[in-house]
């Protein structure tokens, strides 16, 4: 009763107390249009998951698992192979010739030089929503899994729905034991090792938990202005972080209609609902914004938009130190997977289907 | 989906549509946005003391305490208005009683102890006014001393003199009577059952509300008050409105006095003791604000009305006098919170709740890409060929003319001729001063404009600007004032002359047009023009964003387009099926904008947007906008998609016979206007920076609106 009166108390006066206030793009996330500028090695419909393999970088485009390499020239990237699996490949990791790959429907393949491929079967992970894994050493991998519920692809039904049911995994290759770290996450979409931490990016709560053992986790960064996604340590100390897609004020109030919520997630096809994406203005059946409506034939930059490019460089600590930007106007947008090789880092926009090189360095 | 689920979306559907057809959700917003609304509190508060009084002291709205308290506030109302029109200008006046009592004395003195005629000494105390009015006008008006201070001293010089003088004749005063019938009429009598001295007090205040209101010297007085530095830029003597502010005062006050010693025909030496403090009091209750340049003679009213009850009312529960003048010290300081809160927040809670969605369900969307659809997706128009890049903004209209030159508006509130035919040159052809929105050309060739805002203007070939209209009949039961013209969009010529144009909404300026897509009420109609009579009506009244209209050429009829039903309407005004509206089409992709003829006899419609289901779902959701509109920033909000456009050629049945489109909005992002000429199809876009041509590829080379409407040139 309490609550109730105060929800209305809450509701009538306009207070947030969801924390669904989106923090502004301030300090490292400074607005800039860094990601625009950055060269283009490939462009890549679906482009997700680049890893660096021993024979080049790894990548999945839809079904297909790539491998990528660099020719003589080294601006452009092109394809060396490419190998059809059974189903969207939802994460890939690698340490030298050992990968697995995370396939939707069908879990977590592991290919390693003395063996021949071979399926991971641990009980309880949801088969086809492993969104990030990491090699600890060849034997132990850690893995996230973003619902129990949906699969990776049906992401926004996950955040839409709000299930928090996602968790992170310690699994033993060779025993094929595993044991869960952590559950009830809200969409675990990212995995980094640093140490004795483990760094798991919670996308829909906004956030990057620190798991140490076996203590509680610590939030290592919080109330972010974008969802996290996969994270990679960078060979020069700390971290790369890729924000999929922005948070949104309209989306964060549709999150509280919960009528309406349902009522379009029933009816509605997902790319044409108020929800984060990796890509905009795909189709006039879209919704805009008040401020996304062109003027003199110009899209704003600062327009309200649902998808944006967003790679966050972060110190070991993975506290915020810069980052490289495709705002509304930009065409870099919903970059989901990251890769540092030959000293620069390769990130995928998965929104836009391009693959750019960033220069930290240089770009600085 | 679920039987149960799908019933359960059907109520909630019903309710939603039953509670936004009866409740008028978009009263609240329209009142709170009125001027008078700043009254509703005062006059909340006085009803409350009067029932509130009224119900525990016996005999406080009795005939003899409600004539007692008309005499009472015939001279306290003109005191409180005095100090209101004071206040209006910016300044105080603190002097207000030492004058009521210099009245009161010297009026006693000249009837009772001279005994002069009452008129002469009316005269002569009015007169006494003016001088002490004076006195403080000059020094604060053109000495520039602070009006605090200033009247704060010539209170306690004023008083002294009352003092002094009291003293010396108080008992002659006592001792003096006079038989004067008129004395007496003004302190006793009444005219029609109305007390004399309130009569006065009325036709005053009367004088004063229409000088307020309704006059230039009122509506300086208040630009004075408003903002000093912006009157004197505007050319407002502000030294002198600043005195006059002070001599009206004073005088006011010394008839209030006079009054005074009419009724009492006595004076002691508290008279007017705290009679400034009551006055003030009594205007900031009413609203008046302490820093100028708001107040109203209803404020006064209202103001003192509520401290005279309080105070009565106090007197009658046998409050002592001290005690009394704390409780009202303490309203007084209530008021002044109250009110710094109100104008504080008053915006802010207009901004949020004048926004007041209504149910809409349109029909499904129909797939444009499915097979078998008319609505075929294509690129023609990115190929367009582009006019006057840059050199325009926002061409909602294009227009040509027999000599193929082209007229658009621009939102710089001009109307720009680009000259034909390979419109490279341009010139203003008019400046108007809004924003010009749809245009048509009449039988002698004047082009008429509708320009939000303003209204439907008329430029004649020789580049003369008319204003043919900018009101129309005022609907009785509308709050907001809807005879003003807010945003006229597209006009039309019946053959007879009659000008039929549309107006979107009476609810917004042409600025935030796309919110009253938010709201998708029914607040756009459709007005005639005569030119031969000179009136204005409104021929459809009720309609979702009035907006296209476009003649048929059977001369009784017209088709327009309601943008946020997406749908296509015909209205005959004249022949057998006079008054009758006809739907053509009901279920468009988009929001359909300007509808203009074809050569081939069909109709060229502009879709200013696309459909989307997100948006679709919350117009049958009221509630959900509503919170949005509240809760969420007005750049976040959900918006028709106005990315993309597109140009739809129907016909008279409703059938979809051609469609032109950008998809992605590369080129021509909006298009809210297309005129076909001689083989072209022109492209205008309400925020676009640009003109588009694209070429017909079947239509007539030689067709010209002009001469389809009104017959090759003579």
């Amino acid at each position: 009763m309490i609550a109730a009166i105060r929800n209305a108390w809450a509701n009538f006066r306009g207070f947030d107390l969801t924390g669904s206030t989106v923090p502004p793009m301030d300090g490292p996330l400074r607005p800039n249009a860094k990601l625009d500028a950055m060269p283009v090695l490939m462009q890549l419909d679906d482009v997700d998951n680049l890893t660096p393999a021993h024979d080049g970088i790894l990548c999945s485009s839809g079904n297909d698992l790539l491998t990528l390499s660099t020719s003589g020239d080294a601006s452009q990237f092109e394809l060396s192979a490419r190998c059809p699996m059974d189903g969207p490949v939802t994460s890939i990791a690698a340490l030298g010739e050992n990968l697995a790959i995370a396939v939707e429907g069908r879990g977590i393949l592991l290919e390693s030089p003395s063996t021949a491929s071979r399926p991971l079967k641990v009980e309880g992970i949801n088969p086809s929503c492993v969104t990030a894994m990491v090699f600890a050493d060849p034997t132990r991998l850690f893995v996230a899994v973003g619902s129990d519920r949906h699969a990776a692809s049906e992401w926004k039904r996950d955040l839409m729905t709000k299930s928090a049911s996602g968790s992170v995994w310690h699994i033993d290759t060779g025993s094929g034991r595993a044991e869960r770290l952590l559950g009830g996450l809200e969409f675990a979409a990212g995995l980094a090792l640093s140490g004795k931490d483990i760094f798991v990016a919670e996308a829909w709560r906004h956030r990057v938990l620190a798991l140490t053992g076996g203590a509680q986790p610590r939030v290592a960064l919080a109330a972010l202005p974008a969802y996290p996604g996969r994270m990679t340590p960078s060979a020069s100390g700390g971290f790369w972080l890729a924000m999929f897609a922005p948070r949104n004020p309209l989306v964060e109030f549709v999150l509280k209609e919960d009528e309406y919520r349902r009522r379009m997630v029933d009816t509605i096809e997902p790319a044409y609902w108020i929800a984060p994406a990796l890509a905009t203005g795909k189709s006039f059946l879209e919704p805009i914004q008040g401020g996304a409506r062109k003027k003199l034939n110009m899209l704003k930059p600062w327009s309200p938009t649902w998808s944006t490019g967003l790679v966050v460089r972060c110190d070991d600590r993975m506290a915020m130190l810069r980052s490289y930007q495709s705002r509304a106007d930009g065409d870099v947008h919903g970059v989901t997977s990251l890769c540092e090789t030959g000293g620069r880092l390769i990130a995928g926009a998965r929104g836009s289907g391009k693959i750019v090189a960033i220069d930290d360095e240089t770009a600085a | 989906m679920s039987g149960d689920k799908s019933i359960s979306i059907m109520s909630s559907d019903t309710l939603a549509s039953l509670r936004s057809r009866f409740l008028p959700d978009h009263l609240i917003g329209e009142i709170m946005s009125k001027r008078w609304i700043d009254n509703a509190i005062p006059f909340t508060a006085l009803v409350l003391t009067v029932l509130v009084m009224g119900s525990i002291i016996p005999d406080f709205l009795s005939l003899s305490s409600l004539s007692d308290l008309a005499r009472q506030f015939a001279e306290f109302g003109l005191v409180v208005l005095a100090l209101t029109v004071v206040m209006i200008s910016g300044g105080i006046d603190l002097s207000v009683a030492s004058v009521f009592s210099l009245a009161v004395l010297f009026s006693l003195i000249g009837v009772n102890v001279y005994e002069l005629p009452v008129p002469a000494v009316l005269a002569g105390i009015l007169g006494m006014g003016m001088v002490c009015g004076a006195i403080n006008g000059v020094l604060i008006g053109y000495l520039r001393l602070r009006a605090f201070l200033t009247t704060l001293v010539s209170l306690i010089i004023f008083r002294s003199l009352y003092e002094i003088v009291f003293v010396r004749m108080s008992t002659s005063i006592m001792s003096g009577f006079s038989m004067s019938d008129l004395w007496v009429f003004i302190g006793e009598g009444t005219v029609l059952g109305i007390p004399v001295s309130l009569l006065i007090t009325l036709i005053i205040a009367l004088a004063w509300h229409l000088v307020l209101s309704r006059m230039r010297p009122g509506w300086r007085l208040t630009a004075v008050g408003g903002a000093r530095r912006s009157a004197f830029n505007a050319g407002i003597d502000v030294r002198f409105m600043v005195f006059l502010t002070y001599v009206a005062s004073s005088t006011m006050c010394a008839l209030a006095g006079f009054l005074f010693a009419a009724r009492l025909g006595s004076t002691g030496s508290d008279t007017g003791v705290g009679l400034e403090v009551q006055a003030l009091t009594a205007a900031v209750l009413g609203g008046t604000a302490i820093g100028g340049g708001r107040g109203s003679v209803a404020k006064a009213i209202i103001g003192s009305l509520l401290v005279l009850m309080l105070t009565n009312g106090l007197i009658n529960l046998g409050i002592s006098g001290p005690i009394t003048s704390t409780i009202l010290g303490a309203i007084l300081l209530l008021a002044v919170f109250v009110d710094m809160r109100w104008q504080k927040h008053r915006h802010r809670i207009l901004a949020k709740v004048y926004v007041s969605p209504a149910y809409l369900s349109l029909p499904p969307s129909p797939q444009v890409d499915a097979p078998g659809s008319p609505y075929v997706l294509n690129d023609r128009l990115r190929s367009v060929e582009i006019i006057g890049l840059g050199e325009i903004e926002g061409p909602e209209d294009v227009i040509l003319d027999r000599d193929d030159n082209l007229y658009c508006g621009t939102r710089h509130g001009d109307i720009v001729r680009f000259f034909g035919p390979d419109h490279k040159r341009s010139e203003v052809f008019a400046h108007i001063g809004g924003h010009p929105l749809g245009m048509a050309f009449d039988k002698s060739g004047n082009l008429l404009v509708c320009i939000g805002g303003m209204g439907l203007f008329q430029v004649a070939p020789d580049k003369t600007v008319t204003k043919l209209t900018d009101e129309t009949n005022r609907s009785w039961f509308s709050v907001v004032d809807d005879s003003r013209l807010r945003l006229a969009d597209d006009v039309d010529v019946a053959p007879d002359g009659r000008i039929y144009f549309s107006e979107a909404t009476i609810r917004y300026e042409q600025e935030d047009w796309a919110t009253d897509a938010l709201e998708s009420r029914a607040s756009g109609r459709i007005i005639c023009y005569d030119p031969r009579t000179g009136k204005t009506h409104t021929e459809i009244p009720k309609l979702v964003f009035a907006n296209g209209v476009a003649m048929c050429p059977d001369g009784q009829s017209f088709i327009f387009a309601e943008s946020w039903t997406c749908s296509i309407s015909r209205y005959y005004f004249d022949g057998p099926k006079r008054g009758r509206t006809e739907k053509v089409i009901s279920n468009l992709p988009g929001y359909p904008d300007n509808i203009n003829r074809s050569s081939d006899g069909n109709y060229w419609l502009a879709l200013l947007g696309m459909r989307g289901p997100a948006l679709d779902l919350a117009l049958r959701m009221p509630g959900f906008r509503k919170r949005m509109a509240r809760r969420v920033a007005p750049d976040q909000w959900l918006y028709p998609n106005i990315n993309t456009g597109c140009v739809v050629k129907f016909n008279e049945k409703g059938e979809i016979l051609d469609n032109l489109w950008d998809l992605g909005g590369l080129n021509h992002p909006m298009i809210t206007s297309m005129r076909e000429h001689r083989g072209w199809l022109y492209l205008g876009g309400v925020s676009n920076n640009r003109i588009g041509r694209y070429r017909l590829p079947d239509a007539d080379p030689n067709w010209c609106a002009q001469d389809a409407y009104w017959g090759a040139r003579s």
